[in-house]
Formats: structure tokens, sequence, C-alpha cells
């Protein structure tokens, strides 16, 4: 199955269980933070891998990501994206402490691997259960850069067969009376060989 | 008037002085570029990975080092380059994720480097300078009339530098 057969129903109902999936997470992240987390409603794009960049908000913008592997009954690729300040925020607000600098230490970094681990499971947990599959992240990995350069490993991996990549994403923002916005941004994207494994499941959980 | 073109993901351009070509945020991607100081023109291409394998279904040639490097020499030859005069520079093939690096297997990056520098090999054009590998991406903004690239990077202490 390539992603241009999908029809306008196949893509609602990613939608309806990346919402399911990204409750679950959000949850998951208000505990963490102590703090209301809001949901954006998910959006389901098919783009073109070169405008692939420009849709998580340009290529040069400084960013956090963190990627996982899903493996399993399917395969695909998690990426969270937090921008630069938002990071920073997040990690000061969990470990307590006040500001470092601009770089992130070991320390830091682990902390945010383990919110993307965290929220990849709570994820995947929750759209596992709806569609009877078993879907586990892989070890997170970390990079802060250029939001182009963070990114193009995954998009060289998903251009190993095809043009096009499929992009569940749902915007997040932590929010605390009178303390900064958190904002990130979660991406799935499913492997073009694991889409009929998805599409039949969702098929059958209806 | 001067004129500044962006080359996005898995695309090439071509242009003459006066001029700028630019890419933001090479991670794994390989960027090459052209250059034949006579004419004061050259190219600039964004690839990602190192050519198509049998089988692939791609309408995408310029994604791939191997096609992107055989069209872009085409063009400038159409336009006028001669391919005697033309010297090659590569940016990019950075590792982002430490985590994904294993140490038995050549990462991506490595392999679009690899596959760059023997295809110049085999059509003989000599490679003058690179900045290649690494952790941390790379922006490029390649002076026509100078023929010096520019690469800036958010990491390294922001280091910008000339090539």
């Amino acid at each position: 199955m390539t992603f241009t057969k999908l029809t306008e129903e196949h893509l609602d109902a990613l939608r309806e269980i990346s919402n399911v999936g990204m409750g679950n997470a959000a949850t998951a992240l208000s505990q963490m933070v102590a703090d209301t987390v809001e949901l954006h409603v998910p959006s389901v794009t098919l783009a073109n891998i070169v405008d692939v960049p420009d849709l998580i908000g340009g290529p040069e913008q400084v960013v956090v990501g963190i990627t996982m592997r899903i493996q399993g009954d399917a395969c695909g690729t998690i990426l969270l994206v937090f921008p630069d300040q938002s990071a920073h925020r997040l990690v000061n607000q969990l470990l307590g402490r006040a500001d470092y600098g601009p770089r992130f230490d070991e320390m830091a970094e682990s902390t945010l691997k383990e919110v993307g681990n965290i929220l990849a499971s709570s994820y995947l947990g929750a759209m596992g259960n709806l569609l009877n599959l078993m879907l586990i992240p892989s070890i997170p990995a970390f990079s802060h850069d250029m939001a182009g350069a963070v990114i193009d490993y995954l998009l060289i991996e998903l251009s190993e067969t095809g043009d096009q990549a499929l992009m569940i994403e749902t915007e997040f923002q932590g929010r605390r009376p009178g303390a900064d916005v958190i904002a990130g941004r979660f991406f799935l994207l499913p492997d073009p060989a694991s889409l009929k494994v998805l599409i039949d499941a969702i098929g059958a959980a209806h | 008037m001067s004129q500044k073109e962006r080359v996005g993901i898995s695309e090439y351009k071509t242009l003459s002085s006066p001029g700028m070509l630019i890419t933001y945020g090479l991670g794994s991607c390989l960027g090459i570029i052209f250059y034949d100081a006579e004419s004061q023109s050259g190219g600039m291409a964004h690839t990602l990975l190192p050519q198509p394998r049998p089988g692939m279904v791609s309408e995408c040639k310029t994604k791939f080092v191997t096609t992107a490097i055989e069209m872009m020499l085409a063009d400038l030859i159409t336009k006028g380059c001669r391919q005697k005069n033309l010297v090659a520079k590569l940016f990019g093939g950075a590792n982002m994720f430490a985590e994904l690096q294993t140490v038995d297997k050549e990462s991506i990056g490595q392999r679009n480097i690899r596959v760059a520098k023997e295809t110049l090999v085999t059509i003989g054009i000599p490679l003058v300078a690179e900045d290649t590998g690494g952790s941390f991406g790379r922006t490029l903004e390649f002076d026509l009339t100078t023929g010096q690239v520019l690469v800036r990077s958010v990491r390294e202490n922001k280091r910008e530098k000339y090539f």
C-alpha cells in the first residue's frame, strides 16, 4: 500500500486514533509538569518530503528533536520537537533548577529523552490497546540543532521507499498561570510498509 | 540585480554571478557544489541518499548523490560551463543522533560522502574543499562571484567559516 492510496476516511481514522493516543500522552505530561496541557486537534498531512522542513517551522529554527523507532506489529518513527526555549523551560521545571546556559548538559539531555520515552509509550500504549496491536518505542535519540538538520535523517529513511511522508501531528502546550508556555509538537510517521497493518487494524476496531 | 535562490531538500539549482545559492539545515544530507571560476557560474545540490536502488520507486532523481551530480553537470555544460574548469566542494553528511551511530556500520552521512567522492573521481572533477561529517547541522551560502561558500552552524559555538 502506498500513501497515495489513502482515502479521506483512512485519514479521518488516523486522526481519531492519534487523538486518543495523544490524549493519553498529554495526561502523562501534565502529571510530570503538574500543569494543564492543552492539545490541538491532530492533523494528518500527506506531504512531499521536500516540504517537510517548512511544515515543521522552517529549517533554520533551533529545536530539540527526540526520536524513537516504533517496533512491534507496525513500524514507524516518532519525533518530538521542542523549540529551543520550550525545551529549556521544560527541563528547568522538571528538575526544579534555574537556567544554566544555552547548551543542554547530560542531565538535561537525559531528562528530555525520558520525557520523549514517557510520551511515546503512553501514546503507543493507548493506540495499541485501541487497535489491538503491539507497538513499542525504541530507546530515544536526542539532537539539538537546526530543525532541517535534526529531521533530515528521518526524511532519508522515508525517501528510501518513496517521495512522500505521512505526518500525523499534534501540537501541545503546557500552561501554568504566570509561567511561560512550553510548546511542542508530536509527530508519528508510519513506515509505508506498515500502513496496511494500521489501516486493517483500524477497520477491525470500528 | 543580485539573485538569492534557495535550494530545498532533494533539489539542485544553477546560477551565475552576481548571485547566491543558499541551502538551510543540512544534517546527514550532503550539499554538493560545482563552480566554474572563469564564467563565475555554478550549481548547488541538496541530496538525501547515495544512489537509487534497483526497484526503488522514485520520481525524484535529484535526491540522489549520483544522479544529482550527473544532472547538475549536464545542466552547467548546457549553460556554457566547461567541464575542465569545474571544481567541486562537499558539505554536510553529519550524524545528528549520536545514539543511532553504530560502530561497525557506515552511517548514511558517511555513505553520501563516500559515493560523492567516488563519483567525482569517475567524472574527473577535482574536490577542492570540504566540511563534512561531525554531528552538527550546516547552512550554506554560496557566492557565485567569488566561488566561496560560507558554512554556518548553530552548534560548535555558532561557527561561521568560509570554504
